[in-house]
């Protein structure tokens, strides 16, 4: 339940043979006539942030509702750490190590600032079934344990004495970080982050920027699909272009500012 | 025993059951014929009968899956219709609308030691059921105060976002339909008892309504509040008695009166009351320390 992940035998050898935590191939997904996704192949090496930029309309949050199975794709293949993902939905995933917020906040928004994280612990949890209703040692245990890590990852992201606040009460900014300690409360080896910069003032940012940076060291591999490009600039190791929902790029993000394709997608022709 | 259970559902998972009448009447006249014609002893049909009404709501919210908000209400109202249709065309097995008379009360219970405890004795009938319902308000309580509170509240502000915590939504919704609509069999194997006759129109879908405004009026997602909504929607009718047919009026006008101005129900306007209090004594006490 710590906020490092756990790294098992299992998959320090799975690491050796295959340096990508997640790939995918030739995904598609419509919605009515228009494509959103056309054609996407991409593979994500461990440990690295991961990037995803583009206009607007140009897929990527559609990418990553795929990723995370919110969506099944029409066409195409995805594989995490050897699992095939197809067909497998959102909540299965998490077990896998998946962690994501959402570009339009998705808090539990009656819920304490608290109650949000250790909603997060749902999968980690470790009581015997009978004490769900007797409530014992066990029960007690787990619940002190949560509510201290819970408390932990607020403080991390810069919400501590905030706990007992509702969510909607919370301001925009502390609103995204909140929903980034609750997905770190399912300890994901891969976190999936969408728009996290979108609204927030410059200094927040910077401690976004430092979160990043700190989560990328304890060896998380992170994607971020985002449209600061300073903060896409200083952060990420790759990064993929997408424009209407087709590839057009990828790189380092030296290559990706000095590419003359991406400098016309995003100034017009 | 209703109310809470209903609350369960809707209060904690989200899930708007407007079919509550169909489980509670299930239990009521799966026991009760379980034993009239099976001759199967009391508290085992009483078992089955909430086991059945249980697997009835599991089976409902299993269909009803994708449905939320307005579309599992039409949906679960639909099942209580469904099943009040039964009750009544059914004749060979439920003698429809000329009901089902003469059914005992709960057999005597043997304790070593102790008198024989005869529930033919409505006072003593009377205090089983309040055991029951009290143990049942319990359990509920500390299934709530446990991480799966905090699961079906997850579920009930936003599935999307439970999922992406590794939360199995359709599973959870199932357990909470489940628990819920077992509690109201339970509640229905015991009226059938208490009352000892059975008519399908006691499981009519106004019941429903009548719980629902229980749940509403009480507080919805807190569990002590629909048991004070209970109480009074069950008091106040006999209170404006005396009102003669315009006391239907009156219940329907204090029933407005308290979704207008008191959305959370007895329970909120119980907790502004207590906060109002308490500045109040922090003022006179700062007046004092002055």
């Amino acid at each position: 339940m710590s906020v490092s992940p756990v790294s098992t035998g299992k998959t320090k050898a799975a690491q050796s043979l295959n340096p990508a935590l997640f790939c995918c191939d030739n995904l598609h997904k419509s919605f009515g006539g228009v494509q959103a996704v056309r054609d996407i192949s991409l593979s994500i090496p461990r440990g690295v942030v991961f990037a995803i930029i583009g206009p607007n309309g140009a897929g990527k949050s559609t990418l990553l509702n795929l990723m995370s199975g919110i969506y099944q794709p029409d066409a195409g293949r995805m594989n995490f750490d050897g699992v095939d993902l197809v067909g497998l939905p959102a909540h299965q995933r998490v077990r896998l190590g998946f962690g994501r917020t959402f570009q339009k906040i998705r808090l539990f928004k009656q819920l304490s600032v608290l109650d949000n994280v250790i909603a997060g612990f749902h999968i980690h949890h470790d009581i015997p079934a009978w004490q769900y209703i007797t409530h014992g040692a066990g029960f007690q245990r787990d619940r002190a344990h949560c509510h201290e890590e819970a408390l932990k990852l607020l403080s991390f992201v810069g919400l501590d004495g905030r706990e007992s606040v509702p969510a909607a009460s919370l301001a925009y900014g502390e609103q995204r970080m909140l929903e980034l300690a609750r997905a770190l409360a399912v300890s994901p080896r891969l976190l999936m982050i969408d728009e996290p910069a979108a609204g927030l003032n410059a200094a927040e940012v910077e401690r976004l920027f430092e979160r990043i940076q700190l989560l990328r060291g304890r060896g998380l591999t992170i994607i971020v699909v985002e449209h600061n490009m300073d903060l896409v600039m200083k952060v990420a190791d790759r990064v993929l272009v997408m424009n209407y929902g087709q590839y057009l790029f990828e790189g380092s993000p030296a290559e990706v500012q000095a590419n003359p394709a991406v400098i016309t997608a995003y100034l017009g022709a | 025993m209703l109310a809470v259970s209903l609350d369960f559902i809707l209060g904690y998972a989200g899930q708007l059951n407007l079919g509550h009448s169909a489980f509670y009447g299930i239990g009521a006249y799966v026991s009760t014929l379980l034993v009239m014609q099976l001759g199967v002893p009391f508290w085992f049909a009483f078992i089955l009968g909430i086991v059945l009404s249980g697997m009835s709501g599991m089976a409902l919210s299993l269909f009803a899956v994708r449905l939320r908000g307005h579309y599992l209400a039409i949906a679960s109202l639909g099942f209580a219709v469904i099943v009040h249709q039964v009750l009544l065309n059914w004749i060979s097995l439920t003698q429809g609308p000329l009901g089902i008379y003469a059914i005992k009360p709960p057999p005597s219970i043997f304790v070593p030691g102790l008198p024989i405890i005869e529930f033919t004795n409505s006072i003593n009938l009377y205090y089983l059921i309040s055991g029951f319902a009290f143990f049942s308000y319990l359990l509920l309580d500390k299934l709530v105060r446990s991480p799966i509170g905090e699961t079906l509240t997850a579920i009930r502000e936003d599935e999307v976002s439970a999922s992406s915590l590794g939360i199995n939504c359709t599973l959870w919704k199932v357990f909470a339909f489940g628990i819920g609509s077992a509690i109201a069999g339970a509640a229905g194997a015991f009226y059938a008892g208490f009352v000892g006759t059975l008519v399908p129109d006691a499981f009519i879908i106004t019941e429903s309504f009548t719980i629902l405004a229980m749940v509403i009026v009480g507080g919805i997602g807190t569990l002590i509040g629909p048991v004070l909504g209970a109480i009074l929607l069950t008091i106040l009718p006999e209170l404006l008695r005396g009102f003669g047919d315009f006391r239907l009026v009156l219940y329907g006008l204090a029933l407005t009166l308290v979704v207008l101005f008191m959305p959370g129900g007895i329970v909120q306007a119980a907790r502004l009351l207590c906060v109002k209090f308490r500045q109040l004594l922090n003022v006179s006490e700062a007046a004092r320390g002055l």
